[in-house]
């Protein structure tokens, strides 16, 4: 576990040194812990990288909070990554500060919220009939309160 | 000298539709006056897919082309996304195997296995060996099931009809296997958590056996076929270089990441599922183009083969199934006769099994690469997190690095090289 102010230049250590040698950048993700006892931050960025040459797998974890969830990117030090921080953005909101992409990349670029997100509710959305019509209006003009919206 | 079309287009009186083609593609309404445009001024947008046969499910790729060269390409991805990870939170563990089922449809079997030995990583079980033999044997023919769709496209994209036609019939005994043991020839769930949803029937042996023995003639019969053609070789020697240290940074894995030379296999490097107990070579190749994908694929449909042959040969017997009763549901003559079973066998229907805290990423060898399972419970009956690290993600996203500078009808063969499936990668 460490903090987001040294994750590039332990990913590169991890990466150059020769103890090291995690030249293959697996994932990253995150996990959402809403109900942690309140002083501890909300996020789990959780980074996991390979060295084939010592065979073996190295997990980082950077906690970040609610209100600012954003961790640098590791753009620079791995290309691979790219694809998998714009994944984590998409899917749990997590701000990658520096990538030059930074868009949805598994759900439509309109898409509301963040769905892997503990508090995203992700059933019991109504399908939009005669009368309940205004389901089937865009978001920002749906009367509030309408369930399957997200926080 | 006569001027072949109207100025105007064909169109009385109306502005010319075709005037912004034309000065896209350097031709003049009125032949006289052509110019040309010159290379690299102007580039243009093309697009593909996201419903094109030969990008192997539903993946739109945006073309900058000037002429027949790409100057850049855009994969836009997302559109089998189904939300297999939410899923996953909202359902027990067993409920989640069919699911992970249909992630990476082409192999399913290894899909279920990973998942599984996650979970049983996490609740400290093991599986009897003829669970962990049988499951080796079932997910190397979904393996070579896998590799004979990749070859049956790939070649059907590069014009050679015969052996699509070909893989497809070999692929039917693996099919028929699936479904004698299942009952269900594609999403089979049949490895689950704890072991296998049955053991599997006489007829198996006599089944697998066969699909040994015929399969290295099948093999020898495609190789014939195109692995020294011209053609073929003329389409895919030295196309989609990509070198070892890119390879990696990108975050390839499997068969292309070994076709740039890097022999590493979680069968061989991190052995699960007692892959250790078995002799198999890993097939690389030296240059990293499609052509060494190709060979490895080829070559690894064999190596498949002899494990399956060495796993028949020693299969152990035994139960298929862990004995923790907390885990695996008890016999069914057992149920009709003692209450305590009775009822543990309701539970686990019902409410499924309870996994300790904790966390853990378990990576298995699939057709494609590295497909690993991030799990984190918390306790209950029911994921809290499972991010699944697909293999074809992290291959896709070196697609455009390997097709940049290359002609436009390379990129389909880049793409059926790297093998990947739109339902692993959108999940």
């Amino acid at each position: 576990m460490i903090h987001r102010a040294h994750v590039v230049e332990a990913c590169a250590l991890l990466r150059d040194d020769p103890d090291g040698l995690y030249t293959l950048p697996v994932f990253v993700t995150a996990v959402d812990w809403p109900d942690r006892e309140p002083a501890a931050p909300r996020y789990d960025v959780v980074y996991q990288f390979r060295s084939l040459h010592h065979n073996d797998v190295c997990r980082l974890v950077v906690q970040v909070p609610e209100d600012d969830p954003t961790v640098p990117t590791l753009e620079g030090e791995f290309c691979g990554m790219d694809w998998h921080e714009r994944e984590c953005y998409d899917l749990l909101g997590i701000v990658f500060e520096g990538h030059h992409d930074l868009r949805r990349i598994l759900l439509p670029d309109d898409w509301e919220g963040h769905p892997l997100r503990k508090d995203y509710v992700s059933f019991g959305e109504p399908v939009a009939f005669t009368h309940n019509i205004e389901w089937a209006l865009p978001a920002a003009e749906r009367p509030p309160g309408m369930p399957g919206s997200s926080r | 000298m006569a001027a072949v079309l109207p100025p105007s287009g064909g169109l009385p009186g109306g502005e010319d539709p075709f005037a912004e083609g034309r000065r896209r593609l350097g031709v003049a309404a009125d032949l006289d006056t052509v110019e040309l445009t010159e290379i690299g001024e102007d580039t243009m947008e093309l697009n593909m897919g996201p419903q094109h046969p030969s990008t192997h499910g539903v993946l739109r790729l945006v073309l900058d082309l000037d002429g027949e060269v790409v100057r850049a390409c855009r994969p836009d991805i997302g559109f089998l996304h189904t939300g297999f990870e939410k899923d996953f939170e909202r359902h027990s563990y067993q409920q989640c195997i069919p699911y992970s089922d249909r992630m990476d449809y082409l192999a399913p079997l290894i899909n279920n296995l990973g998942f599984s030995l996650a979970a049983e990583r996490l609740l400290g079980i093991e599986v009897p060996p003829r669970g962990q033999y049988l499951r080796v044997i079932m997910c190397e023919l979904a393996r070579i099931g896998s590799h004979l769709i990749w070859f049956g496209t790939g070649a059907l994209d590069l014009g050679a009809t015969t052996p699509f036609l070909y893989a497809w019939r070999e692929r039917e005994t693996i099919l028929d296997i699936n479904e004698l043991v299942s009952g269900v020839r594609m999403h089979t769930s049949f490895i689950r958590v704890g072991g296998l949803m049955a053991d599997v029937p006489d007829e198996f042996e006599a089944m697998v056996r066969n699909v040994v023995h015929t399969f290295p003639k099948a093999i020898d019969e495609y190789e014939l076929l195109i692995t020294k053609n011209p053609i073929w070789r003329q389409r895919t020697v030295g196309l989609g270089t990509i070198s070892a240290e890119d390879a990696l940074a990108y975050g390839m894995s499997g068969p292309s990441l070994r076709g740039s030379g890097v022999a590493y296999d979680l069968r061989k490097a991190q052995p699960y599922s007692s892959y250790d107990h078995f002799d198999f070579d890993i097939p690389v190749g030296h240059n990293g183009d499609v052509y060494d994908r190709y060979l490895c694929r080829m070559r690894e449909m064999r190596e498949s083969l002899r494990i399956i042959e060495q796993a028949l040969e020693n299969l152990p017997s035994g139960p298929v199934n862990t004995l923790d009763r907390k885990v695996a549901p008890p016999p069914r003559n057992e149920i009709n006769t003692s209450m305590e079973s009775l009822i543990r066998h309701f539970k686990l229907v019902t409410e499924g099994f309870h996994v300790p805290r904790g966390q853990v990423y378990q990576a298995v060898e699939s057709p494609r690469g590295e497909l690993g399972f991030y799990m984190v419970s918390d306790g209950s009956n029911r994921p809290y997190r499972v991010k699944v690290r697909a293999p074809s993600f992290s291959n896709l996203s070196a697609l455009p690095y390997m097709v940049k500078g290359g002609l436009i009808a390379d990129v389909v063969a880049v793409i059926g090289s790297i093998d990947i499936v739109l339902g692993d990668v959108d999940r």
